[in-house]
C-alpha cells in the first residue's frame, strides 16, 4: 500500500500526466491519420473506446481498409506530382542555398570584408518574417503590376523578370527567406576548420584559391550537409510560400494536403500525403541527426585558435558587394510591404501614388480582434509551454526519461499543415469534439513549439547541481516543493529565453493557424493570410507591419533579458 | 535528538557494490567519523542515511524508528554538503530559514500555503513571520554571520558559505548532522579553524554528528569515535587513541598517522614478553599475539635516538643498531631516516634547542619501550 503510495506522489503524477497529454494530442492524431490513409474514412478511435456503435463502425471501416491512396501514390497521378514537385522544390532551394552561402559564410568567418557588421545584422531580417509575408512581398516586387517589373520594363525587357506565382517564385522566396538557417552552422563551419593545415598548405607554395577548393572546404564539409539537410527539412515542411505563390497546376504536397482538406473534405486523400510528408520529413531530419551525432564543432580542438582574418582588399570588396545583394533582396522586401502598407494606390509605377495611414486605421477599427486573438493565443501556447517545459526537462535531466525526450522532439519531424490535418481528423467528433475551437489551436501550437522551450529549459536545468535539490529535500521539502521553490527560479532565465521564442513563433505561425482556427478566434496571420486571398493588399501590408513590429519589440526584450542574465 | 544504528547494510549499483555489509552503532550526542580514502563508500553511506540512496538491503534506524520507508524530506537529518549546495537565488538569511519555511508550509491549509509558497518566490510577496526571523537570526549570529544576513551566498568568502550550510543544517534541529567532507574546499588555516568551530558548536549543542572525511588528522583531532572504511567495508571502529594505539590493521596503522612496518616472526614468549624476529632486527614486545608471522608497528614518536656509545637500562626497552640515512629539522621535532637491516625507519624525536642532531653516516642506537611495538 505504501509503495502505491510512493509510486503516485505529486510528481510521477505529473510526469503521467504529460505523457497522457503528448499520447492524446500527438501519438493519438498521429496513428489516426496513418490509419485513415488505409480506411479513406476518418475513424473516431477515442469514441470506439466510450461508444460500442462508433466501435462497431470503426471495425467496418477497417475491414473496407485498402492500399488504394498508397497505389495513387506511386502510380501516375496528383499525388505522385505532388511528391515529385515538392521534393524537387526542396532540392533546388537546398543546393541554391549552398551555392549562395559559401561566399557569405567563408566573408564573415575569415575575412576582413567591410560592412560585416551591417551584412551580419541584415542577415537576421528573413528569420522575422512569417513566409506567407516573404511570399505576399515578392508579389509587390515581382508582380505584374511589382516595381521591379517595371524597372525591368523600362530597361527593355517583356513581362516579368520573374513569375512570382511560379516555382522558380517559390524557390526564390525560400531562398532569399531561409539561407540564414544554413548560414551560422557554415559560419561556425568556417571559424572552426582546422588553420594549422591551411597554413601549412600556404607555405608549401599553395595558392589561395588553391587552399580553399583543396582545404579549407573540405573542412567545412561536415557543417555544410548538415546545414544542407536543416534546410531540406525547413523548405519541404514550408506552407507559407507555396499557399500564397503555387499557382493551380502546380502540384505541391502542402498545398494538395490543405486542398483536400479544406476544399473537398477528402479525409483518405489528406491522411495519405500527410503520411508522406511525415516520412520524408521524419526521414530527412532523422539524416541530419545522424549527421550531426557526437559531432561538437565548437569544441573539437579545445579552444578555438586565433585566427588571421584574410585581408585581401579586392577579394573583400567583391565578397561585401556579393553580400550585400544577398542580404538586401529580403530587405527591400520588407520595405515593399511597409510602402504598401501606408499607399493610397501602388501599381505601375516605381513608388506609391499617394500616401495615407488610412489601411491601419482600417485595422485598428475592423480587425483589432486578430491582434488581440494572436496575443491571447500566443499567451495560452506560451503558459503551456512553460509548465510542461519545466517538468519535462526536469524529467529528462534528472530522471533519465528519454521517452519524454523523445517525444517532445517529434514535434520538430511533423510538418505544421500535417500535425493540423491529423488533429483535425482526430477531433472532430464525440466523446473530445474539439476541432473549431481555441483550446486545440492552443494546444496544437504549445505541441508544435514545445522543442524550442524544452531545449531552452534543459540547458538551464544542466547547469543546475542536483545538490541544491538533494539540499531543499534534505530540508524537508518534497521533490514537488523542491521543483517549484528552488528549480523553478533557477530555470526563469530559460523558461524567459524560451518563452519570447514561442511567443513569436506562435505569432507567425501560418499552417496551423489556417487550418485550425475557428472564425471567432482568428489571430493576424489568418487574417492577412484571407486579406491576400480576397485582395485586399493593402490592408494585409499593414497587418504584417504591426506582426513584424511585434516581432521585433518581442525580440528586443528578450535581448535585455540575456543580456541582464549575462551581467 | 537522536542515535543512529545501521545494520547489514548493502548497497550496490549494478554489478558494483559500494557497501558491504556495514554495521554502525551511533550514540546520541555522538561525534562521530567516517574516515576512509576517496572512493571508499563514505559518500554512499551518508546518502543512505539521508535517504537519497535506497540500500540494497540492510536496515538503518534513526533514534528508534527503521527508516526504510520514510523519503528524504521526512528523516529530519541535516545534511551540510561537500559544495555546499546553498540555493544560489537567495540571500543568507533566505537559505537559513527555507526549512522553517517548509516547516510551516507543511502543516497549513491550502490557502496559507499559496502565500507562504509566494514569500519563498519572492521576498516582496510576503513577510517572514516573526518566530521564524528570530531563529534564523539567533543561529545566524551563533555562527557569527547575523551581520551578513542579507548579502547573497555568492558574495561570501568559503568559509563564510561554509557556516551558512551548517547554520542552514542546524536551524531544523535534526535529530542527526550529517557532514560530507565540509572542510575540503577551504585552504589550510581556515580549515583549522572550521575544525574547532564545528567541534564547538556540536559541543555546545549536543547534536548527533556524522562527520565523513579522507583526512586522517581532521578525523583524528575533532571525532569521539572513528570508523575506519576501505573498500566498501568497515575495519575497525573506536576512539581516537584506539585505533593510534591498537590499529587492527596495517592499513590503518598506516591510515592513521605514520608508522613503520616490519615483517617478523613470533619465535617464543617468556614472562608476558614475546619475541619477534625478522631481517635485522631482534625485538621484544609486550602485545599478545596469536599468529607467528606479524607485521611489527612501531610508531615513529615512540623512538628514541641516543649515541652508539650510550648505555641503557633493558629491562622494559629494545635497543637496535642502526646508521642515520637523514635527518630533518622540522621546528619542534626532528625527524631520522635510518636504516636497520634492510629497513628504513622513519622516526620523530623532540628536541629542545641546544641539543645535536645526529648527523647522516652516523651510527646511533634507537631504543623502543616494549610496550610500544605492536604486532597485529
Ligand atoms: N550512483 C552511482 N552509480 C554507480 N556507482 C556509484 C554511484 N555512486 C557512487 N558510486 C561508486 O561507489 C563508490 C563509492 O563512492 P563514494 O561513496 O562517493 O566514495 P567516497 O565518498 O568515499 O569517496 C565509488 O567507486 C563510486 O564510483
Ligand atoms: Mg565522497
Amino acid at each position: 500500500m505504501k509503495k502505491m503510495k510512493n509510486a503516485f506522489s505529486g510528481l510521477t503524477l505529473i510526469k503521467w500526466l504529460i505523457i497522457a497529454f503528448f499520447a492524446l494530442f500527438m501519438i493519438l492524431p498521429l496513428i489516426s491519420v496513418f490509419l485513415v490513409s488505409f480506411t479513406g474514412e476518418p475513424i473516431n478511435l477515442l469514441g470506439s473506446l466510450v461508444d460500442p456503435a462508433i466501435f462497431s463502425s470503426t471495425v467496418e471501416k477497417f475491414q473496407n481498409a485498402s492500399l488504394d491512396n498508397y497505389k495513387q501514390i506511386f502510380s501516375n497521378s496528383g499525388y505522385a506530382d505532388a511528391l515529385k514537385n515538392s521534393l524537387f522544390l526542396a532540392f533546388t532551394v537546398t543546393i541554391l542555398v549552398i551555392l549562395i552561402c559559401i561566399p557569405l559564410a567563408y566573408g564573415i568567418a575569415r575575412t576582413k570584408m567591410p560592412f560585416k557588421k551591417t551584412i551580419s545584422a541584415l542577415c537576421t531580417v528573413p528569420l522575422i518574417v512569417p513566409t506567407f509575408i516573404s511570399a505576399y512581398a515578392f508579389i509587390i516586387m515581382f508582380g505584374r503590376a511589382g516595381w521591379v517589373t517595371q524597372i525591368y520594363n523600362f530597361l527593355g525587357g517583356e513581362g516579368m523578370l520573374i513569375d512570382p506565382y511560379s516555382m522558380v517564385g517559390i524557390v526564390m522566396v525560400q531562398v532569399f527567406f531561409f539561407f540564414p538557417y544554413a548560414l551560422w552552422p557554415l559560419v561556425a563551419a568556417f571559424k572552426i576548420s582546422d588553420v594549422s593545415l591551411e597554413e601549412a598548405s600556404q607555405n608549401l607554395g599553395a595558392k589561395s584559391w588553391f587552399t580553399f577548393i583543396f582545404v579549407t572546404f573540405p573542412l567545412a564539409i561536415p557543417g555544410v550537409i548538415s546545414s544542407a539537410l536543416l534546410i531540406f527539412t525547413v523548405s519541404f515542411s514550408d506552407f507559407g510560400t507555396p499557399i500564397i505563390l503555387a499557382p493551380q497546376n502546380l502540384n505541391l504536397l502542402v498545398v494538395e494536403a490543405y486542398r483536400e482538406i479544406a476544399g473537398f473534405f477528402n479525409w483518405g486523400g489528406a491522411a495519405i500525403l500527410t503520411v508522406v510528408m511525415v516520412i520524408v520529413a521524419g526521414f530527412f531530419f532523422w539524416l541530419q541527426h545522424l549527421f550531426t551525432k557526437g559531432k561538437n564543432y565548437g569544441s573539437v580542438s579545445g579552444k578555438p585558435k586565433q585566427q588571421k582574418l584574410v585581408e585581401h582588399k579586392g577579394l573583400n570588396t567583391v565578397l561585401s558587394i556579393y553580400s550585400f545583394i544577398i542580404v538586401l533582396v529580403p530587405l527591400f522586401a520588407m520595405l515593399s510591404v511597409a510602402l504598401q502598407s501606408v499607399a493610397t494606390t501602388w501599381g505601375r509605377s516605381l513608388l506609391p501614388n499617394g500616401y495615407t495611414l488610412d489601411h491601419y486605421k482600417t485595422i485598428f477599427n475592423g480587425s483589432l480582434g486578430n491582434i488581440t486573438n494572436s496575443l491571447v493565443l500566443a499567451t495560452g501556447a506560451l503558459v503551456l509551454s512553460v509548465i510542461i517545459a519545466t517538468f519535462v526537462s526536469y524529467f529528462v535531466v534528472r530522471q533519465n526519461s528519454s521517452s519524454l525526450d523523445f517525444m517532445t522532439s517529434i514535434p520538430l519531424v511533423v510538418p505544421g499543415i500535417a500535425f493540423g490535418i491529423a488533429l483535425i481528423q482526430t477531433f472532430n467528433a464525440a466523446p473530445l469534439q474539439l476541432t473549431g475551437t481555441a483550446v486545440l489551436l492552443i494546444i496544437a501550437y504549445t505541441i508544435r513549439r514545445l522543442p524550442y522551450m524544452v531545449r531552452s529549459t534543459m540547458g538551464s536545468m544542466r547547469a543546475i547541481k542536483q545538490d541544491i535539490e538533494e539540499a531543499a529535500v534534505n530540508l524537508g521539502a518534497t521533490p514537488l516543493t523542491a521543483a517549484i521553490t528552488i528549480i523553478g527560479p533557477l530555470l526563469l532565465p530559460g523558461i524567459a529565453a524560451g518563452s519570447v521564442l514561442v511567443f513569436i513563433t506562435v505569432i507567425k505561425e501560418a499552417s496551423v493557424s489556417i487550418l485550425l482556427a475557428p472564425p471567432e478566434w482568428a489571430p493576424m496571420s489568418l487574417a492577412i493570410f484571407q486579406n491576400i486571398l480576397r485582395g485586399e493588399f493593402y490592408t494585409a501590408a499593414a497587418m504584417s507591419i504591426v506582426m513584424i513590429v511585434i516581432v521585433l519589440v518581442l525580440q528586443y526584450v528578450a535581448g535585455l533579458f540575456t543580456r541582464k542574465q549575462q551581467l | 535528538m537522536g542515535s543512529v544504528k545501521v545494520n547489514n547494510l548493502i548497497k550496490s549499483f549494478g554489478d558494483f557494490t559500494a557497501l558491504k555489509n556495514i554495521d554502525l552503532d551511533i550514540k546520541e550526542g555522538e561525534f562521530f567519523a567516517l574516515l576512509g580514502p576517496s572512493g571508499c563508500g563514505k559518500t554512499t553511506m551518508m546518502r543512505c542515511i539521508a535517504g537519497f540512496e535506497k540500500p540494497t538491503s540492510g536496515k538503518i534506524f534513526i533514534g528508534d524508528q527503521e527508516v526504510e520507508d520514510v523519503p528524504a524530506n521526512k528523516r529530519n537529518t541535516g545534511m551540510v554538503f561537500q559544495s555546499y549546495a546553498l540555493f544560489p537565488h537567495m540571500n543568507v538569511f533566505e537559505n537559513v530559514a527555507y526549512s522553517l519555511n517548509i516547516k510551516q508550509l507543511n502543516k497549513s491549509n491550502p490557502f496559507k500555503q499559496a502565500s507562504i509558497y509566494a514569500r519563498l518566490l519572492n521576498k516582496r510577496l510576503g513577510k517572514t513571520p516573526k518566530d521564524i526571523e528570530t531563529k534564523v537570526m539567533e543561529i545566524l549570529k551563533y555562527v557569527e554571520l547575523d551581520q551578513h544576513a542579507h548579502r547573497l551566498t555568492s558574495e561570501l568568502s568559503g568559509g563564510q558559505q561554509q557556516r551558512v550550510a551548517l547554520a542552514r543544517a542546524l536551524v531544523m534541529e535534526p535529530a542527526v548532522l550529517l557532514m560530507d567532507e565540509p572542510l575540503s574546499n577551504l585552504d589550510q588555516k581556515l580549515r583549522h579553524s572550521m575544525r574547532n568551530t564545528i567541534r564547538r558548536i556540536q559541543q555546545e549543542l549536543g547534536i548527533t554528528t556524522i562527520f565523513v572525511t579522507h583526512d586522517q588528522e581532521e578525523a583524528m583531532s575533532m571525532a569521539d569515535r572513528v570508523a575506519v572504511m576501505d573498500a566498501g567495508n568497515i575495519i575497525q571502529i573506536g576512539t581516537p587513541t584506539d585505533l593510534y594505539s591498537n590499529p587492527a590493521t596495517p592499513f590503518i596503522a598506516n591510515f592513521v598517522g605514520t608508522s613503520n612496518i616490519l615483517k617478523g616472526t613470533v619465535v617464543g614468549e617468556e614472562n608476558g614478553l614475546y619475541h619477534v624476529e625478522g631481517e635485522g632486527f631482534s625485538l621484544k614486545s609486550t602485545k599478545k599475539s596469536t599468529k607467528k608471522e606479524v607485521d611489527v608497528i612501531i610508531r615513529p614518536e615512540h623512538v628514541q635516538v641516543v649515541a652508539s656509545d650510550s648505555i641503557i637500562d633493558t629491562a622494559d626497552t629494545n635497543v637496535i643498531q642502526g646508521t642515520v640515512l637523514m635527518s630533518t629539522y622540522l621546528g619542534s621535532i626532528v625527524r631520522y631516516d635510518v636504516q636497520v637491516g634492510v629497513y628504513q625507519l622513519v622516526i620523530d624525536t623532540t628536541y629542545s634547542s641546544g641539543e645535536s642532531i645526529y648527523e647522516a653516516g652516523k651510527e646511533v642506537k634507537l631504543t623502543v619501550a616494549h610496550e610500544r611495538v605492536l604486532l597485529i
